[in-house]
């Protein structure tokens, strides 16, 4: 796997025309060492402890297998079990909208989590199925009952294009894992998503063929949607749609499309700063918009999107606010397509959320700073299934899984969690094939640039980031608990 | 060659900058407030919550008395941003609304403040529908 990684990276070298031997003498001790994370100065670390204890991670995807790594580097006598069902949840989601675009191929993204397993962890291939917080103990989709002293929650979130009518199904998906019935609607006569794997995969294929009816001289129409509820990566969406701008620049083709991104909320983005900047390359590129519209069915065939239109209208005075009430308006609006990229709506699993360890909205509660459950003081969770504003991105999840190894450990020594989480997420914005707008922020919601540069702009330099740097970083750094 | 020389900075780069194990919670100035959670809450919410946060139906007004302070305050957060989420609108569409016009009358809170506030003075456990044993399946 190690030799496997530095031969994409040593690929991705040698296309820019340099041998790894150049690259190794830029980092004198060696890139190869510093990827690895040994040679990096500020490795992660989560103090230590001696003490003896069980710890259960429920998913091993990016946040649950990465902070079994940290435990595993951190403690002296680390019992830690990982429940993961799936045979791919190490894979490299943030890649999947470049997949979509046809930038990088699908096996780009794909990676087994048998090879991130960190060495003496514990990994049973069945998920946890009942919670009984009360008594510390978990019940699993394969029968067996399993006792913690602490238990990291991580088990992401699932995909529910069922509530989307017209489509004909039922149930929900993992972004990996079986996804055979959505894939028979999803992924063909131009319905895409890239929030699955193998959807990806699908939209560059759907997507070659509306560019080519577009340079047919066929005037086309490209819809894009972002649903109600709270996603992961709040940018997909958008980046999916600047992929497609740029795609028909291309081939020449773009004056023939219209794009139109139909987000439920009325904002492009919740941090000022970045949602002018996004508003501004909108403008720039002929991308339209239309806010307050949430996707609610689809007509394969005729290919029409079905949406809910809502808006707000002055009320009656209200006495008690002194000030004028406001009513909700709503209705159904039809747009046709050729292309409609469905961002769809998501949720915790059921199995969680109707748990006592859920909420009624379904994400884990915690407290967003040291990511402890509200009711269970050995209960943590982080990543998708987190209830943390703006968190559900892997940037959050590689904060996340240092303040929650960090909080385990000092209880374990019978110490109070201390660390916190300040919000940082990261949404490297892929604004076309060569630029992206390296968007960082927190709760304070104001932009957190980790470079000394407008973090505004467009920059040929963070595409080379995203394109080159992150993936490493994350699968080679942030899983083996090291960055 | 310059190209990469570009990656490699920016690998450094974000390395060194961000790859500390802890964030301090915010690195701007913390924000003062001219009121007390609790002069908001006995000036204002009241009116519409109930003096117990329990909602009223003549108001149509959601309780604030069922969570505890870490759910509470994402709902608040909700509110003042109206939405948390890049381009997914907010589920306190009304309460968005009205929370702009009562930030301008200087009714502003701490969301995680007001949160323990609520928790601390309304919290009502929800009753225990099944004994520990039986819990996981009763839900």
């Amino acid at each position: 796997m190690l030799k496997e990684g530095m031969d994409l990276i040593d690929a991705h070298f040698k296309n820019e025309g340099v041998s790894r031997r150049d690259a190794m003498k830029m980092f004198g001790a060696g890139g190869a060492a510093m990827l690895m994370g040994s040679g990096v100065a500020t490795e992660a670390t989560a103090g230590s402890s001696a003490v003896k204890a069980k710890i259960l991670i429920v998913g091993g995807g990016l946040a649950g297998m990465s902070t079994a790594a940290l435990f595993t580097n951190s403690l002296d006598n680390p019992d830690i079990t990982v429940l993961e069902p799936t045979a791919t949840s190490t894979s490299y989601q943030p890649g999947q909208t470049l997949v979509g675009a046809g930038i990088w191929d699908p096996s780009d993204v794909t990676y087994q989590r048998d090879d991130f397993v960190p060495s003496g962890v514990t990994l049973i291939k069945e998920k946890a199925v009942e919670f009984d917080p009360e008594n510390n103990t978990v019940k699993t989709s394969g029968g067996k009952t399993l006792k913690y002293d602490y238990m990291v929650i991580a088990a992401g979130l699932k995909l529910d294009y069922a509530r989307i009518q017209g489509l004909g199904l039922e149930g929900t998906i993992t972004s990996r894992g079986d996804d055979s019935a959505v894939r028979k609607v999803i992924g063909k006569n131009g319905i895409t998503s890239i929030y699955f794997g193998n959807g990806a995969a699908d939209t560059w294929t759907e997507m070659q063929k509306f560019i080519a009816d577009a340079k047919s001289g066929k005037k086309v129409k490209g819809i894009f949607t972002h649903p109600n509820t709270p996603i992961k990566c709040g940018g997909a969406p958008k980046k999916i749609m600047y992929l497609t701008d740029a795609r028909l620049r291309e081939a020449g083709a773009r004056d023939n499309a219209e794009l139109t991104f139909y987000p439920n909320g009325s904002k492009m983005f919740g941090v000022k700063e970045y949602h002018d900047a996004i508003v501004n390359q909108f403008e720039a590129r002929d991308m339209k918009w239309n806010y307050r519209h949430n996707l609610i069915g689809v007509d394969p065939v005729k290919k029409v999107a079905t949406f809910n239109r809502h808006w707000k209208e002055k009320g009656p005075w209200d006495e008690d606010l002194e000030e004028y009430s406001v009513v909700m308006k709503a209705e159904t609006v039809e747009k046709e397509y050729d292309f409609l990229h469905v961002t769809p709506p998501m949720k915790a699993a059921e199995e969680i959320a109707n748990s006592p360890v859920g909420s009624a909205k379904g994400w884990v509660p915690v407290k967003k700073e040291t990511l402890q459950h509200v009711k269970y003081p050995n209960v943590y969770a982080l990543g998708d299934i987190a209830a943390v504003p703006m968190g559900k991105t892997g940037g959050s999840a590689r904060k996340q899984y240092k303040v929650v190894a960090e909080n385990i450990i000092s209880m374990m020594n019978g110490k109070e969690p201390t660390a916190q989480y300040a919000g940082y997420t990261v949404c490297p914005l892929i604004t076309s094939i060569g630029t992206v707008m390296l968007a960082e922020f927190n709760w304070t919601k104001k932009p957190t640039p980790s470079f000394p540069l407008d973090p505004t702009q467009e920059r040929w330099i963070w595409w080379l980031l995203k394109v080159y740097a992150l993936k490493p970083m994350t699968q080679y750094g942030m899983l083996s608990g090291r960055a | 060659m310059k190209k990469t020389t570009v990656v490699l900075l920016s690998i450094a780069t974000l390395f060194g900058l961000n790859g500390c194990g802890t964030d301090t919670p915010s690195s701007s100035v913390a924000k003062t407030y001219s009121k007390t959670p609790a002069e908001v809450y006995t000036q204002s919410c009241h009116k519409c919550h109930g003096e117990k946060a329990e909602g009223l139906t003549e108001k149509k007004t959601p309780p604030m008395n069922d969570r505890q302070a870490g759910e509470l305050e994402l709902d608040l957060y909700d509110v003042k941003n109206d939405g948390i989420n890049q381009s997914s609108g907010t589920e306190h569409d009304k309460m968005a609304h009205n929370m702009q016009k009562l930030l301008e009358k200087g009714f502003d809170y701490d969301p995680k403040a007001m949160a323990q506030y609520i928790e601390k003075n309304f919290y009502k456990m929800p009753p225990k529908t099944a004994p520990a044993a039986e819990a996981p399946a009763a839900h």
